[in-house]
């Protein structure tokens, strides 16, 4: 059965149609702004500062707490808070997380991470990559040591444990071809040991 | 100006059937179901906010705070087990199987809005919880599940409208909601496609390759790889035209069903060759649900039900 919908009840959906709309445009423009201004892409410099003022300007608007808080949650909601540019411009750096493992006869062992399916290991991936990008050296830290805890959980007889996280450097097609296999660089080493609590 | 406002009023509300949506709320079924089976053995570990717990619920609710208190979340769940007495993991497990039964609900189409807003809200809370280890997977699918829940159901496929409820297809409004979808996926395809072209790696092949080798979408044996290294730059370059023209060549009778082949046959080789499956399925869902069924392709006798009931409407 095909209905015509009524005028008014038509208004509120072209509203709605037209401020969804224009959320998903200005955020997939802002990432976008924020890679130029950022050098990523291949635009030249004189874009690159251009870009710079309208990020900031984007940036400037800032409404009052609650309205703000209630736009985020309808992005977050709708799935529209983060733009879609996946493995752009450019494909990243891929990281690893090794685990030193010390016991107590002296012997020493190797892990990664747990985890059983491939599902949650593109997961993983994830939280790697969130490691790796992150400026800041607290949340880094606290991000290490929430996976070292998962990995003692694992292994309950360890005393002490190194995390020692590094990028992995893809070869070019070239390098490959003449036998490099990437290597690890060595980004970030944490030492962590068992607190022990007294009698 | 009357005509401009008439026409983007016919755009923005066509008239449509339910097989888009009926299409879409058995995908996002299916979608849930395997979502909720692939991180079967990883839940509590990925999850939880125990020692053993990778993701750190409470560290990434804390950075969803600085966003918004308001954004759903797992530790609502586990917080209103806890006043009853019912221990984290509990609720947890709780969750998956719930998730379970609505991916079931909507593959079925019983209780189809209740599932599609449980399913929803569920997902929704798990990737928020879990955002340090959530991915554009859970991205789409948050999308898919918003529309499906707001969109007219029960759809004529569904059980629900066989045995509990009558039948009301609005298609006009059915028509506005697959326009939003349709819409939404332009600007998805536009502004992947325009980052992907400013950068230099996706003209010359290299990000292809990168994308291809780097772990843990390193399906592939580079060794294969390599021998077929003539198609990187091609396939490189395609892929840039084929997402940033999507949002143009989806539109145009002749050019879309071969655009939609393609992005399909896209989203199938990323799944096949960097082992995203789950990513891949819900590409396919979302676009074939948009500009498959009534689209690239028609029942017999639909377009002349269209074209029939569109003409009514004009003269009344």
């Amino acid at each position: 059965m095909a209905s015509w919908l009524k005028p008014k009840r038509r208004r509120i959906y072209l509203a709605c149609f037209v401020a969804h709309f224009l959320v998903i445009v200005t955020v997939s423009c802002r990432e976008s702004v924020w890679l130029v201004a950022r050098g990523l892409t291949l635009l030249p410099s004189p874009l690159r500062s251009y870009s710079e003022r309208i990020e900031t300007r984007l940036l400037s608007i800032a409404p009052s707490n609650a309205v703000r808080s209630s736009f985020l949650t309808y992005l977050h909601a709708a799935g529209i808070e983060r733009a879609y540019g996946y493995f752009a411009p450019n494909v990243p750096a891929s990281y690893r997380l090794v685990f030193e493992l010390h016991y107590p006869d002296g012997q020493t062992e190797y892990a990664l991470p747990l985890v059983t399916s491939a599902a949650a290991n593109l997961r993983l991936a994830s939280l790697l990559d969130e490691i790796g990008r992150t400026r800041h050296g607290g949340l880094r830290e606290y991000l290490v040591k929430m996976l070292a805890a998962s990995v003692w959980n694992a292994h309950p007889e360890v005393t002490t444990m190194r995390a020692i996280f590094e990028s992995l450097k893809l070869p070019t097609v070239a390098e490959f071809e003449a036998g490099e296999r990437g290597t690890y660089d060595f980004l970030y080493v944490y030492d962590f040991s068992r607190r022990v609590d007294p009698p | 100006m009357r005509g401009v406002k008439e026409r983007f009023a016919a755009f923005l509300f066509p008239a449509e059937t339910a097989d888009w949506i009926g299409f879409l709320r058995i995908g996002l079924g299916a979608q849930l179901l395997l979502y909720a089976l692939s991180l079967k053995s990883d839940w509590l570990h990925l999850f939880g906010s125990r020692a053993a717990a990778i993701a750190s619920g409470p560290l990434a609710e804390g950075l969803l705070n600085t966003q918004s208190q308001w954004i759903p979340r797992l530790n609502w769940l586990v917080a209103l087990g806890g006043a009853l007495g019912v221990a984290e993991g509990t609720v947890l497990a709780f969750i998956w199987y719930i998730l379970l039964v609505a991916g079931c609900g909507l593959l079925i189409g019983l209780f189809g809005r209740t599932c599609a807003i449980t399913g929803w809200l569920l997902h929704l809370c798990v990737a928020k919880s879990g955002g340090l280890v959530s991915y554009g997977v859970d991205n789409f699918m948050t999308i898919g599940l918003f529309y499906l829940m707001l969109s007219p159901l029960p759809d004529r496929y569904s059980l629900d409208a066989r045995w509990r409820e009558r039948l009301r297809e609005d298609r006009h409004l059915l028509g506005f909601f697959r326009r939003v979808l349709q819409i939404h996926l332009c600007l998805i395809y536009f502004f992947g496609g325009l980052t992907k072209s400013l950068g230099a790696g996706w003209w010359d092949g290299t990000n292809f390759w990168r994308a291809l080798i780097r772990p843990p979408f390193n399906v592939i044996d580079p060794e294969v790889l390599v021998r077929w290294k003539f198609i990187f730059p091609a396939a490189g370059i395609a892929i840039c035209v084929l997402e940033t023209g999507y949002a143009f060549f989806i539109w145009h009778n002749s050019t879309r069903l071969p655009w939609l082949a393609a992005i399909l046959a896209m989203h199938i080789g990323i799944g096949l060759a960097m082992g995203m499956y789950l990513f891949a399925l819900v590409m396919i869902v979302l676009n074939v649900a948009a500009f498959g069924p009534g689209h690239a392709w028609s029942r017999r006798g639909e377009e002349d039900v269209d074209l029939a009931e569109d003409l009514a409407l004009n003269s009344t």
